[in-house]
C-alpha cells in the first residue's frame, strides 16, 4: 500500500484565481502590492456604529455581481459563492476544462451573513426564505462556484479558522505529493459577516486604527474578505500535457498549540513547528528562503509569537504581513496570501507591510514599500483559533 | 487502502455504550422523543437529546464549553481508551467533521448583539462559535499537537473527514488517526430545517420528515502497516475497505443517480447497507440507488438526525452488524459479505464506504 515509500511526486500550480480587497484577478492584485495599496475602507456591509473598530478590507458588491454574471439565479447566492465563482472563473480561464479529482477549501464562516439574516427574521415575526437557509452552509459556496462551471467532484471543507485556506492548500499538496491523486483545486473563501466582525471586536483583537503588523505600537487587525483558488497538478502529469507552471509547492507543515482556544503559546514552539516541518519536507535550510509572507495579524500576541518564531528560525529573511493592505480574510486568508506569495515569486519581487513604523521586534520587515528582489522559495504561514498552525513552501518554477 | 478501525465510541440519546446501545437497537427500541420549544417564535419541534445523565469527561477546557464539545470529548476517549497501547501523540492526527457546529453558543453571541447591541457581545462566548473550537478542545484533553483538521458539510461530511484521515494515513509520518464528530441541538437550527420543509410535524409524531437529535461518534483508524504492533483490542473490530466521497447533487431528484455511482465505485457483493434514512427524500433515493434487494438499515430512524454525527454512527452500526450477523428487524446477515454505509445530506452532499469483520489479531 505504501505510496509514501516510493518518490515524493512533485506537485505544481498551473493556474490561479483570487479577488480580494486588493482586487479582481491576478494582475490587479500585482498591481496592488508593487503600489502598496492600504485597501482598508470603511465598512458599509453592516452597522458599526457600536464596534471599536469600523473598517475592513472589502470587495465592491457592484464589481463582484458584474463579474460573477448576474441572473435570477445568481441573485440568491451568497456574496460567498459569487467570490469563489470570481476565482474559479479566473482559474479556468488560464486552464481551461482543468479537471480535478477532488476540491479541497477552506473557510470558516461560509454564508454566514444568511444565517444572521435568517436570525433576525425569525425575531421579527416576518417569513424566511428557504434560499437563506440552503445557502447558508459552509460548503455551499464551492458546491456553487463548481454548478457555474459544470464541474461536479467531492468537496472537502476544512474549517481549522484563520488557517484554513493554508491547510486546504498544504493537505492538497500532500495528497498529490503522496500519490493519492493527480490534480486537485485547493483554496479558501470567506465573506464579512456581523457577527464575526463583532467577535473579533469583543476580543479587543479589532483596531480602531490603522492594521500595523510587527509594529512596536500595533494594536490590532482589521478583517477583510475574498476568494482564492489553485489548480494543483502532480508535476510530470503537468509538463506531459504542456500546462504553464506558475511555480511549485515543495513544503507543508502543520502543528496544534494546545496552549489556549484563542491565544497562541508566547513562546512561538506551535508556529515554529509547523515552518521546522515545511522546510523538513521541503529539503530546504532556513538560509534558502527568501521571502516570508507572515500571518501579522497586528494583534500583540499573533506578532510575538511569530516574531520570535521567525526570529529563532530564519534570522533577518525579509518578512512582511499584505494583511496590512487588504485586512485578514480568516478562511481565505491562507489562500489569498498564497497567490500573494506566488506572485511574489513569479514576479521577483518582496510584497510591503504598510503602516510600518518601527518595531520592537528584531525583524527583516519589508516596511511600506515592495522591493525588488531575487530569491527562489518563499513560506507562507497561517495561524488560527484552536492553536492551529500551518506553513507552505513554494518554489519558483525553473523550466 | 484499508483502514482498521482499532476503537469505537459513540454518544447518542440511548446511550453511549456502544454494545449496550446496539442490544438496544436490536431489541427495537427507539431513543425517546420530547418537544422542544423555541422563543423567538413559539414553534415547537419533536427532538431526541442525549441523556442528561450522561457522564463527561471533566477537563479545564472543557468548563465554559458548548454541549458540542462535551459530546465530542466523551466520544474521542472512549473511542482511545480502547487500543491496548496507547498511540504515540506524535504520530496520530486528530479529524473533526461537523455541520452546524457549536450553534448554542452561536445562536446566544448572535442574540446579544441582536438584542442589545454590538457593545453587549460577549468575548467568553465568540471563540466557542468557532467550528474547530471542539476539535481544539479534544487536542488539548488528548494532547495532540500535530495535525487536526475539522471538516465542514452536510450530513455525509462523516464520508469526507473519513477520506481526508485516510489520506493523512498515507504517510509515514502517522500511524493512527481519530475520526470525530459531533453535533448539538439548539431550536435556531431545528426552526431551519422546518422552514425547509424537512422536520416531522410535532402533532404528527408518527408521519413523516426528520427528527433532529444529537451526540457524537468517534473511531480510531489505524494505518495497516505491517511493522507496526496492532493497537486494536476490539474483538471484532472491522477494517474500511474503501472510501468513497460522492458528487455532489444539484436538484433533488439526482440524489439517487449520485448515490447509485457511489455504489458502483465500490467492491462487489456487499451483503447489507447502513444507510442515512431520515423521514426526507433521502429514503427513497438510497433505495433507488442500491435497488430493492439489498437489506438496508438506517439507525436514524431510532435514533435521530444528528447530521455532522450521524455517518460515523452509521459506521459503528454497521461494524456492530458484522460482529452480531444481525441487523435490528431481526434479519440475519449473510457471513463474510462486506457492509456498505451509504450517506446522503440535505444539501447536496454524497458519499459511501465499504467495511468488512477483522480477523482476530
Amino acid at each position: 500500500m505504501n505510496s509514501a515509500k516510493q518518490d515524493p511526486h512533485r506537485v505544481a500550480v498551473v493556474a490561479a484565481g483570487i479577488v480580494s480587497p486588493l482586487g479582481f484577478g491576478l494582475t490587479e492584485t500585482l498591481q496592488s502590492l508593487r503600489q502598496a495599496r492600504d485597501c482598508v475602507t470603511p465598512v458599509t456591509v453592516f452597522p458599526v456604529d457600536k464596534t471599536r473598530c469600523k473598517t475592513a478590507g472589502q470587495i465592491d458588491d457592484e464589481q463582484l455581481l458584474t463579474k460573477a454574471q448576474r441572473c435570477r439565479r445568481a441573485r440568491r447566492l451568497h456574496r460567498a459563492s459569487h467570490m469563489v465563482i470570481t476565482a474559479l472563473a479566473e482559474l479556468l480561464e488560464d486552464a481551461p476544462g482543468f479537471p480535478p479529482e477532488i476540491v479541497i477549501v477552506g473557510t470558516t464562516s461560509g454564508g454566514m451573513s444568511f444565517g444572521e439574516n435568517f436570525y433576525r427574521t425569525l425575531g421579527n415575526g416576518n417569513g424566511c426564505s428557504a434560499a437563506l437557509i440552503a445557502n447558508y452552509p459552509p460548503q455551499k459556496q464551492i458546491v456553487d462556484a463548481m454548478e457555474k462551471f459544470g464541474m461536479n467532484v467531492p468537496a472537502e471543507v476544512i474549517a481549522n479558522a484563520c488557517a484554513s485556506g493554508t491547510n486546504a492548500i498544504g493537505h492538497a499538496f500532500n495528497a498529490i505529493r503522496a500519490g493519492r491523486y493527480q490534480r486537485i483545486l485547493a483554496g479558501g473563501y470567506d465573506a464579512l459577516s456581523e457577527l464575526v466582525f463583532v467577535g473579533f471586536d469583543s476580543l479587543q483583537a479589532a483596531t480602531p486604527e490603522k492594521c500595523r503588523p510587527f509594529d512596536s505600537n500595533r494594536s490590532g487587525m482589521v478583517l477583510g474578505e475574498g476568494a482564492a483558488l489553485f489548480a494543483l497538478e502532480e508535476l510530470e502529469s503537468a509538463r506531459s500535457r504542456g500546462a504553464e507552471i506558475l511555480g511549485e509547492i515543495i513544503g507543508y507543515g502543520i502543528s496544534t498549540d494546545n496552549h489556549h482556544l484563542t491565544q497562541p503559546n508566547p513562546d512561538g514552539s506551535g508556529p515554529r513547528r509547523a515552518m521546522e516541518q515545511a522546510l523538513a519536507q521541503a529539503k530546504l535550510t532556513p538560509d534558502q528562503v527568501g521571502y516570508i509572507n507572515a500571518h501579522g495579524t497586528a494583534t500583540i500576541l499573533n506578532d510575538s509569537a511569530e516574531g520570535k518564531a521567525i526570529m529563532e528560525l530564519f534570522g533577518d529573511v525579509p518578512v512582511s504581513s499584505t494583511k496590512s493592505m487588504m485586512g485578514h480574510s480568516l478562511g481565505a486568508a491562507g489562500a489569498i496570501e498564497a497567490a500573494v506569495t506566488l506572485l511574489a515569486l513569479q514576479y521577483q519581487f518582496l510584497p510591503p507591510n504598510i503602516n510600518f513604523r518601527e518595531s520592537d521586534l528584531s525583524l527583516n520587515v519589508v516596511a511600506n514599500e515592495a522591493h525588488e528582489a531575487q530569491f527562489n522559495c518563499a513560506v507562507s504561514n497561517s495561524f488560527g483559533f484552536g492553536g492551529t498552525n500551518a506553513t507552505i513552501v513554494f518554489r519558483k518554477f525553473a523550466r | 487502502m484499508s483502514l482498521s478501525i482499532a476503537g469505537m465510541s459513540w454518544v447518542t440519546p440511548l446511550g453511549s455504550d456502544v454494545d449496550d446501545v446496539w442490544q438496544r437497537l436490536l431489541a427495537g427500541e427507539t431513543a425517546p422523543v420530547e418537544i422542544l420549544e423555541n422563543e423567538e417564535n413559539g414553534a415547537r419541534y419533536l427532538v431526541r437529546r442525549v441523556p442528561a445523565n450522561t457522564p463527561f469527561p471533566a477537563h479545564s477546557r472543557l468548563r465554559r464549553a458548548s454541549a458540542i464539545s462535551r459530546f465530542a470529548a466523551a466520544a474521542g476517549l472512549a473511542a482511545l481508551a480502547e487500543v491496548k497501547l496507547p498511540p504515540s501523540l506524535d504520530r496520530i492526527a486528530l479529524v473533526f467533521a461537523v455541520s452546524n457546529g457549536g450553534v448554542v453558543y452561536t445562536r446566544r453571541f448572535y442574540s446579544e448583539i441582536v438584542k442589545s447591541g454590538a457593545q453587549s457581545a460577549s468575548p467568553l462566548l465568540f471563540p466557542e462559535t468557532v467550528f474547530n473550537a471542539p476539535a481544539s478542545h479534544l487536542a488539548a484533553i488528548l494532547g495532540i499537537n500535530g495535525a487536526s483538521y475539522t471538516v465542514v458539510g452536510d450530513g455525509a461530511v462523516g464520508i469526507l473527514a473519513l477520506k481526508l484521515a485516510e489520506d493523512l494515513l498515507a504517510s509515514d509520518d502517522l500511524d493512527f488517526c481519530l475520526v470525530v464528530s459531533a453535533e448539538e441541538i439548539d431550536p435556531l437550527v431545528c426552526e431551519a430545517y422546518r422552514q425547509w420543509r424537512f422536520l416531522r410535524n410535532p402533532s404528527k409524531p408518527t408521519g413523516h420528515g426528520m427528527i433532529m437529535s444529537e451526540g457524537a461518534g468517534a473511531v480510531l483508524l489505524e494505518r495497516p502497516d505491517e511493522s507496526i504492533p496492532s493497537a486494536a483490542a476490539h474483538a471484532s473490530a472491522a477494517r474500511i475497505e474503501q472510501i468513497v466521497p460522492g458528487r455532489n447533487f444539484f436538484r433533488r431528484s439526482e440524489a439517487a443517480a449520485e448515490l447509485g455511482a457511489v455504489v458502483a465505485r465500490l467492491e462487489n457483493g456487499i451483503g447489507f447497507g447502513v444507510g442515512s434514512a431520515n423521514g426526507t427524500f433521502i429514503g427513497r433515493a438510497e433505495r433507488a440507488a442500491v435497488g430493492n434487494k439489498l437489506p438496508l438499515y438506517s439507525p436514524k430512524i431510532a435514533l435521530g438526525e444528528s447530521v455532522g454525527a450521524s455517518v460515523l454512527w452509521q459506521l459503528i452500526a454497521a461494524a456492530q452488524a458484522l460482529k452480531t450477523g444481525t441487523l435490528p428487524g431481526g434479519l440475519e446477515l449473510p457471513a463474510n459479505s462486506p457492509a456498505l454505509v451509504l450517506a446522503c445530506g440535505l444539501n447536496q452532499q454524497t458519499g459511501g464506504l465499504t467495511l468488512r469483520l477483522r480477523q482476530r489479531e
